[in-house]
């Protein structure tokens, strides 16, 4: 009997406090129930399709970009068949060889030789008549 | 050639199927969203006495369920949805105890945890606005303070079985224990909220 008793104060005691729970619930305000939504629509997105398309696929699109860079990178530093100007530390090179300091000790008699020429073509029949 | 044709219809059956059941599936994971949300963050809010930090962690479960079980029936979404929630708030709860750890270390925190006054830390009914006064129920006060000084098994085995009504096989799952440990925390509950707030509480 007092059992029974005991029993029914507590169902009361827990139908009261569920009571209480819902009413609590139903009187939360409208910016927690915006932000309860706009959780719930972040959640819904996960199996939206295409939700997470741009997501899962951007770890292998950063590789790929990644690979892509450094393949140009390399190709760009290959050798070339193709003609292409010659840099400063190319001029460099050609101008500190032995063969330039060669022309250098040289350079009154290059300079007397290109003077000749001159005078030649200048004493050719027809070269200059008047 | 005609194999590949069959191939190629068969796949956007496939796929016409698959669009078809997930959207119906997205339905369905938001209107039990929807049911349960606001008890969730009630539920959530007790067990941390914050009300921002039990909408993250409400959310935070709701993505978890929807990422790794919207496949599951319906039927065990709700025990799934608690666990991942009461995960999160017993997570909540060690963090907050290294951060105060941390912060007693540097001469900051709260030396002494096991001494928080959580009737005393309840929201003062007096600071109140007369909008918040109106929704303001003592009861509940009283309730929620009750249950936030109750150890936190017996607190989570009240509010799942309670306000949650989720039968004691599903509170075990949500619980992530057995059903006698379910049954035991429950009881406990009940003798220690009844025997806080008294005969006189309505």
């Amino acid at each position: 009997m007092t059992e029974r008793k005991d029993n029914a104060t507590e169902n009361a005691f827990v139908e009261r406090a569920k009571q209480h729970f819902d009413k609590s619930v139903a009187n939360l305000d409208g910016e927690t129930r915006s932000r309860l939504n706009r959780g719930r629509q972040a959640a819904l997105a996960e199996i939206a399709p295409g939700g997470r398309t741009w997501i899962e696929w951007a770890p292998a699109a950063g590789v790929a970009a990644a690979a892509v860079v450094a393949v140009v990178m390399w190709t760009g530093n290959q050798p070339s068949d193709e003609l292409t100007p010659t840099s400063a530390s190319t001029d460099i090179e050609i101008l500190f060889t032995e063969d330039s300091f060669e022309m250098l000790e040289d350079l009154e008699f290059y300079s007397w030789i290109e003077l000749d020429d001159e005078t030649d073509e200048t004493l050719q029949p027809g070269g200059h008549v008047g | 050639m005609n194999a590949c044709v069959v191939s190629f219809a068969v796949s956007c059956r496939d796929k016409h199927h698959t669009g078809v059941s997930t959207l119906q599936r997205e339905q369905e994971l938001n209107r039990f969203f929807a049911e349960v949300e606001g008890r969730a963050l009630r539920i959530a809010e007790i067990g941390v006495r914050d009300r921002d930090e039990a909408l993250d962690l409400v959310q935070d479960a709701m993505i978890k369920l929807a990422r790794k079980y919207a496949d599951r029936t319906g039927a065990e979404w709700t025990p799934l949805f608690y666990r991942i929630l009461q995960n999160g708030v017993r997570d909540w709860h060690r963090r907050a105890a290294v951060r105060n750890r941390v912060m007693v270390w540097f001469g900051r925190g709260n030396k002494d945890d096991e001494d928080y006054d959580v009737v005393a830390a309840a929201p003062d009914p007096i600071g109140r606005t007369p909008d918040e006064e109106l929704q303001s129920d003592q009861a509940m006060d009283s309730l929620d303070a009750a249950l936030a000084a109750l150890p936190g098994r017996q607190r989570e085995a009240f509010m799942l079985r309670t306000f949650e009504g989720l039968n004691v096989a599903g509170t075990a799952v949500a619980m992530g224990c057995g059903e006698g440990s379910v049954k035991t925390h429950y009881s406990r509950a009940v003798h220690s909220l009844r025997e806080t707030l008294g005969e006189h509480w309505q």
